[in-house]
């Protein structure tokens, strides 16, 4: 295919996911999986190689595309695991060193923070975590401000730049020889989540609930500012795609627990990223069926949500499908053990179910597995073109200003600010914007590194 | 039901905590404030079986439970044995580090009485035999999160009839990927979609 082809290419299947997120009238469903896992390891590649080789990584996903053509948008962000290993990162297991090399990545959930710690991530959540947090969720840093650390660090920074230049190269070889792009850019946790996921733990904090839910929800609130800030600084620039937020904890919540703990910052999260043009891709892990109404309060076709394979998509697309775009519907064990048959069969009722109104990505739940039979995605996706066709006459272009209405965004959190940094200096006598500009640029990317090891 | 089954069922850790204090003070047998924890955890499950209670709340009553029992525990081994309802072996199985429905489901079934045999997390095939033959459970539980486990289930449940232990336990599964086709597959006996239906398929096969 020749550049001008790939790049029409790009734009269509772009266009198309976009106007799916906006719940705008469609040629074709689009074929829009967030996590591929399938696609990761597709060419016979080990989930070790996927991450630590980005060469074999890409291959893996050059040969899945030319396979499967009409997926239209595959991911582009995955942990690059050096920069794990640099800092010894106790959050996670990785394949091929904790784990066996064919086998997926692992959290590991632990107490990080202490019961009585509250206050201190409150009064400063990023000292918080720089002081405290860090050192017990890093195995090098252990000991702050010895050699090891000190290394650590700097190794990790230098990692980091070498991972930011690899999605970079990535995503530009897969727009630029394949017209692929990404279903989404940057990330975030919702408030709550963070807390209990990488910070005290699921029990922990479930105990909090009970025993001080005031300081749990002042520190979600605390963190509002600081996960719109993690999404804006690793979201797209030019807002083409949605920030990605996995959502971990609403499934072990009441409906009250939910109202009371979990949605207000999310919320503010959610409001604040739309204001600054982003769209979401959230993960609905578990059942949502008690919480997903939430999702109505939001302004219509802003926040895409895929629901989990314990979530009833059917209910899912009565409740909510009129205002935001929906993924899922096809579960874990029919990708992995059911038939072609089987496949067809749920595309085709999921596609009446949604009919031409509603907005819906048919996906497995949250992901494609990595055991998919090849067979059955591909049953996937011919049922997809059979019974997702809409309107053959429109053409899908991508939008001009980003996912939604840009309105305004607020300014990179920095540690030690500029002020401070010149009046230590006792002022510049050169062109000041000169130093000042790489100065923020550089805070603004150490501060977002920290913040990163939420996830 | 009794004043502590009524706490732990509402959830209420202080109350649990000083009836059981003072009950104790006052010379009762650990024994009988056992029966009554029971019965507030049995509650707790029905509670959830409504869907009037969630997840975290199952987790919640657990923990005052665990709390409670560490007090009870040394009284009870000076005291009078109790029998068991039952021996469960459960575990998460081999490749998947999660443990949260595993513990909860532990939980909940030691709350309702009987003895669990946890082999805890990443749990190669070898290990849940070698514990339902020395333990002689009639109940198997294999938890999973995650979805490449399915095929390692499957060979549980075919070692099991390779070491002859297959029609003298029950193998019950669980977690998220798992549903009836996955049950199929492994050949287990039973699906447990949630904790509490996890803990009442034991019910019923030590009826």
């Amino acid at each position: 295919m020749s550049n001008v082809d790939l790049q029409e290419l790009f734009n269509q299947r772009l266009g198309r996911y976009q106007a799916a997120i906006a719940m705008e009238p469609l040629d074709r469903m689009p074929v829009a999986c967030g996590s591929n896992y399938f696609a990761e390891v597709y060419s016979g590649n080990t989930n070790q190689q996927t991450i630590y080789d980005p060469a074999k990584w890409l291959e893996a996903e050059m040969a899945f595309i030319r396979d499967f053509p009409e997926v239209d948008v595959l991911r582009n962000s995955r942990i690059y695991a050096p920069m794990f290993d640099a800092v010894n990162c106790l959050t996670y297991r990785l394949p091929g060193r904790d784990l066996p090399a064919r086998t997926q990545f692992q959290f590991v959930e632990q107490e990080y923070m202490k019961a009585d710690e509250y206050d201190q991530l409150i009064e400063n959540p990023t000292l918080f975590l720089i002081n405290t947090w860090l050192p017990r969720i890093m195995g090098e840093l252990a000991t702050p401000g010895s050699a090891r650390a000190t290394m650590a660090l700097i190794k990790a920074g230098m990692t980091q730049m070498q991972m930011g230049e690899i999605m970079r190269t990535r995503g530009i070889r897969l727009q630029n020889e394949c017209g692929m792009p990404q279903p989404m850019a940057g990330f975030f946790l919702a408030p709550f989540d963070a807390i209990a996921d990488a910070m005290r733990g699921l029990t922990a904090t479930m105990m909090d609930m009970y025993r001080q839910p005031e300081k749990l929800k002042q520190a979600c609130d605390a963190l509002v500012d600081e996960m719109v800030n993690l999404a804006l600084s690793t979201g797209d620039p030019f807002r083409r795609y949605p920030i990605f937020v996995p959502t971990h904890k609403p499934m072990f919540l009441s409906p009250e627990q939910f109202d009371e703990f979990y949605w207000p910052s999310f919320k503010a999260v959610l409001q604040k990223l739309h204001q600054a043009g982003y769209a979401v891709r959230a993960y609905l892990e578990g059942d949502w069926g008690q919480h997903w109404k939430h999702l109505l309060e939001l302004p219509k076709g802003s926040v895409l949500c895929d629901i989990d394979s314990q979530g009833d998509i059917f209910k899912a697309l009565d409740e909510l499908g009129h205002h935001q775009c929906l993924a899922g519907g096809v579960a874990d064990s029919v990708l992995i053990l059911g038939t072609p048959r089987e496949m067809r069969e749920q595309v085709k009722r999921l596609c009446e179910a949604a009919g031409k109104d509603k907005r819906l990505l048919i996906n497995g739940g949250c992901n494609i597995p990595y055991d998919t039979k090849p067979e059955n995605y591909r049953a996937m996706l011919d049922a997809i073109m059979e019974f997702g066709q809409y309107d053959s006459s429109l053409k899908p272009t991508p939008k001009p200003e980003g996912i939604v209405p840009f309105q305004s965004a607020p300014a990179r959190k920095v540690l030690t600010s500029w002020e401070t940094r010149k009046a230590e200096w006792g002022g510049v006598q050169g062109d000041e914007a000169l130093i000042r500009e790489p100065w923020e640029r550089f805070e603004a990317m150490a501060y977002a590194f920290i913040w990163q090891w939420v996830l | 039901m009794s004043d502590i089954a009524n706490a732990l069922r509402d959830l209420k850790e202080d109350e649990v905590k000083k009836l059981v204090d003072r009950r104790l003070a006052a010379g009762e047998p650990p024994v009988s404030l056992l029966a009554e924890l029971n019965q507030g955890m049995v509650a707790v499950g029905e509670l959830f079986s409504e869907k009037k209670y969630f997840i975290s709340q199952l987790i919640f009553s657990a923990e005052i439970l665990k709390n409670v029992m560490a007090k009870l525990e040394p009284l009870l081994q000076a005291g009078p044995q109790t029998e068991s309802k039952g021996k469960v072996v459960i575990g998460t199985v081999k490749g998947d580090i999660h443990d949260i429905g595993k513990n909860i489901v532990a939980a909940l079934l030691k709350g309702a009485g009987f003895e669990v045999i946890d082999l805890g997390v990443d749990v190669p095939g070898e290990k849940f035999i070698q514990a339902v033959r020395d333990s002689g459970a009639k109940v198997l539980g294999m938890s999973a999160l995650l979805n490449f486990t399915y095929p390692e289930m499957k060979t549980v449940v075919e070692s099991l009839a390779a070491a002859g232990l297959r029609d003298k336990v029950k193998v019950m599964i669980g977690g998220a990927p798992c549903n009836e086709q996955v049950r199929a597959f492994t050949g287990a006996d039973y699906y447990a979609p949630d904790a509490v239906a996890g803990v009442n398929i034991c019910q019923e096969i030590y009826a």
